[in-house]
């Protein structure tokens, strides 16, 4: 099929007006959390909202849980390695925690402590 | 023998009063005379001649038909037809040892037969006692699982940690023997641990484990010939039983006490009776009680006209000491992020002549490291996440970077060792049962410690998981009532009387000898002194084989 160059130009506007729509809907329709101090490390979890509810089990294990010392730790460790660097590390070294019974890596466990703090 | 079933003195023969020639050359004459007259006889007569008969074949004979006051006097007197009891006397068989099995049950079912093991019990749950073990033939291999694996050398240690730990041997002990108790087991090909090379290849990937300090490692199973089920020994081996010349197996017949002599140090006699009222008497030159765990110390403590304590109780250690293997159910979820696992964990496959199933067993460097137990997992039924385990498993692999598109989930099973304890135990009831034996109170008890143990091995199995980027787990078991909620028992009985090289910390010696006793011994996981995680099926068997080989050279 030929397409006229009125056809063409009026079809490349409509794609460009959809893909506009599309991100910008993306980024209009994401989910919003109030600023928290924990903002940068919380940027590394996929699912904020359902890791908060995992935290929340996690810090049902722990009395005096200190958010901005548990921030700080996690900055100092992110600054010479990847999550998964820590996450395996962790793992290797028997650092772990239970939530709700899930055997998770430390790292993992202070994020989603982070997380359900910022939510609260 | 006189018609009123007394026996003469004589030289051969499960019966003194009768040669095996003599009787070879009545029996045709017995038999005519039988088809002939048998049927205008009263009942009573009619059982004396059957009872006759039998003795001739020297197989399978009714207690019930037994004359009153009939004394048998064989070399070896078994208390007991299971699997035990079963293998001493097939071991036995090439020899010109004369052997009885004195075998409460007959070849089947029966409720009153069964109702003799009712007793009663105080403290943590357990089953009830009647309810974990079969009276006849075959015992508790009538309704088993068929599962088999060997105990571990650790299983055999001295272990610091561990109080009354430490068999009087070492695994390559009983190891001499395991191949005949395995195929005792009819287990096929024996593989074990060794399968793993037929078995992963041929079925998928096991499951990939970070070093630590739980591996797969594989039960085998009994598979009957002919049929699917587990091996029964007494329908099973019927039949080479009948064809053991020197063997007599009664039926019905239960042995209510063990006589011993004025001074207390060998068993001179044992008391037979049968619920139709019979009663006669063993005089044996030896005898092997593999009554199970828990009729061996009921017998042992009952028969108290002597030795007040009971047999063998000089230092109170009979009926201590009992034990079980605790199987939660659904002790952890397991997720495997990309879904994939040899179907050898969830069930048993047939390779290469062995039926098999994977678990996951705490290494023995573990298990010292961590004074951990012994245990067992089994992977079983796919189970759905709720919101906070999808939640978990997705931030998990994502963190991981890994994917968990395809992730399952699983419900996992165990089966635990406990610690020995000397005050889980049974003691004589004031109650008595139809044939006027003190029945038992089982006094329970189960440590927090070793539940907490084995959620340690648990937690371990979780850290290998997140190590190899796998998967993952939840423990699902926390306070004591979750762990009693989901109690189940592998209805293994072990532990009432103990061996020990030192008679103050057991019942018999590393021989299964009764301290203190000339002539007793005793066989099944009534000996075990710890308990390891392994079916013990199998494995006292081969310690039942070992004793086999012992009474060969006492009674030459």
């Amino acid at each position: 099929m030929k397409l006229t160059r009125r056809e063409a130009v009026i079809g490349a506007s409509i794609g460009a007006a959809a893909g506009v729509a599309g991100v910008g809907g993306r980024y209009f329709l994401r989910k919003r959390h109030a600023p928290s101090p924990y903002d940068d490390l919380l940027a590394l979890l996929d699912d904020r909202d359902a890791d908060a509810q995992i935290g929340e089990t996690v810090l049902a294990e722990i009395e005096d849980f200190d958010p901005q010392a548990t921030a700080d730790d996690l900055r100092a460790r992110l600054a010479h390695n990847t999550l998964s660097g820590l996450m395996a590390e962790d793992a290797s070294e028997g650092r772990l925690v239970e939530a709700g019974g899930w055997i998770l890596p430390e790292t993992l466990g202070a994020l989603c402590a982070l997380a359900a703090k910022a939510a609260a | 023998m006189n018609l009123d079933g007394r026996v003469k003195p004589g030289h051969d023969g499960h019966w003194s009063g009768t040669t095996q020639v003599g009787m070879r050359r009545r029996r045709h004459i017995f038999d005519k005379t039988r088809r002939t007259a048998a049927a205008n006889l009263p009942e009573a007569c009619q059982n004396q001649l059957h009872f006759r008969k039998a003795s001739v074949l020297g197989a399978f004979i009714d207690a019930r038909n037994v004359p009153s006051g009939t004394v048998l006097q064989p070399d070896l007197a078994i208390v007991g037809g299971g699997p035990a009891g079963i293998a001493v006397a097939m071991a036995l068989a090439a020899t010109p040892i004369r052997v009885v099995i004195l075998e409460s049950g007959g070849m089947s079912f029966d409720a009153k037969t069964q109702a003799l093991y009712e007793g009663s019990k105080v403290g943590a749950p357990y089953l009830t006692l009647e309810a974990s073990r079969l009276r006849y033939l075959g015992g508790s291999s009538n309704h088993w699982g068929g599962w088999l694996r060997p105990m571990d050398e650790i299983d055999f240690e001295e272990r610091s940690w561990l109080a009354y730990s430490g068999w009087p041997f070492g695994k390559p002990e009983l190891d001499r023997y395991f191949a005949r108790a395995h195929y005792l087991c009819e287990g096929g090909t024996l593989l074990y641990d060794h399968g793993e090379k037929w078995a992963v290849p041929a079925y998928g990937p096991k499951l990939a484990l970070g070093e630590g300090g739980v591996a797969t490692r594989w039960f085998q199973f009994s598979k009957m010939k002919g049929s699917t089920l587990p091996t029964h020994f007494g329908e099973r081996y019927a039949d080479e039983l009948k064809r053991i010349g020197r063997l007599s197996v009664y039926l019905h017949a239960n042995a209510t006490r063990l006589g011993v002599d004025a001074a207390g140090t060998r068993i001179e006699e044992i008391d037979v009776a049968t619920l139709t009222g019979r009663k006669f008497k063993v005089k044996p030159r030896a005898a092997v009680l593999a009554a199970g765990a828990v009729e061996a110390a009921r017998l042992m403590l009952a028969s108290n006209d002597v030795i007040p304590a009971g047999v063998g109780n000089a230092h109170d250690l009979v009926g201590r000491f009992f034990a079980d293997h605790p199987t939660p159910r659904d002790v952890a979820t397991l997720v495997v992020f990309d879904g994939k696992l040899t179907p050898f964990y969830a069930e048993a496959q047939a390779v290469h002549g062995a039926v098999m199933r994977a678990g996951l067993f705490p290494s023995p460097e573990f298990r010292r490291r961590s004074a951990a137990m012994a245990s067992s997992v089994t992977i079983e039924n796919k189970v759905e996440l709720d919101d906070l385990g999808k939640a978990a498993a997705a931030a998990t692999a994502a963190a991981l970077g890994v994917g968990a598109g395809d992730a399952v989930a699983f419900s996992l099973g165990g089966g635990m060792e406990v610690t020995p304890d000397p005050d889980r135990r049974f003691t004589l009831d004031a109650d008595r049962d139809a044939l006027g034996m003190p029945k038992l109170r089982l006094h329970m008890r189960l440590a927090d410690a070793d539940f907490a143990q084995f959620r340690r091995t648990l937690k371990e199995l979780g850290r290998q998981l997140l190590v190899s980027r796998t998967g993952l787990i939840r423990l699902n078991l926390k306070t004591r009532d979750e762990w009693l909620d989901s109690l189940d028992w592998g209805n293994h009985h072990m532990g009432t009387a103990r061996m020990n090289a030192d008679p103050r910390l057991g019942v018999v010696d590393a021989n299964l000898q009764v301290y203190g006793m000339a002539n007793f011994y005793v066989a099944g996981s009534a000996v075990f002194p710890t308990y390891g995680a392994a079916n013990p099926t199998v494995n006292l068997l081969a310690l039942a084989l070992r004793l086999a080989d012992h009474l060969k050279g006492v009674l030459r």
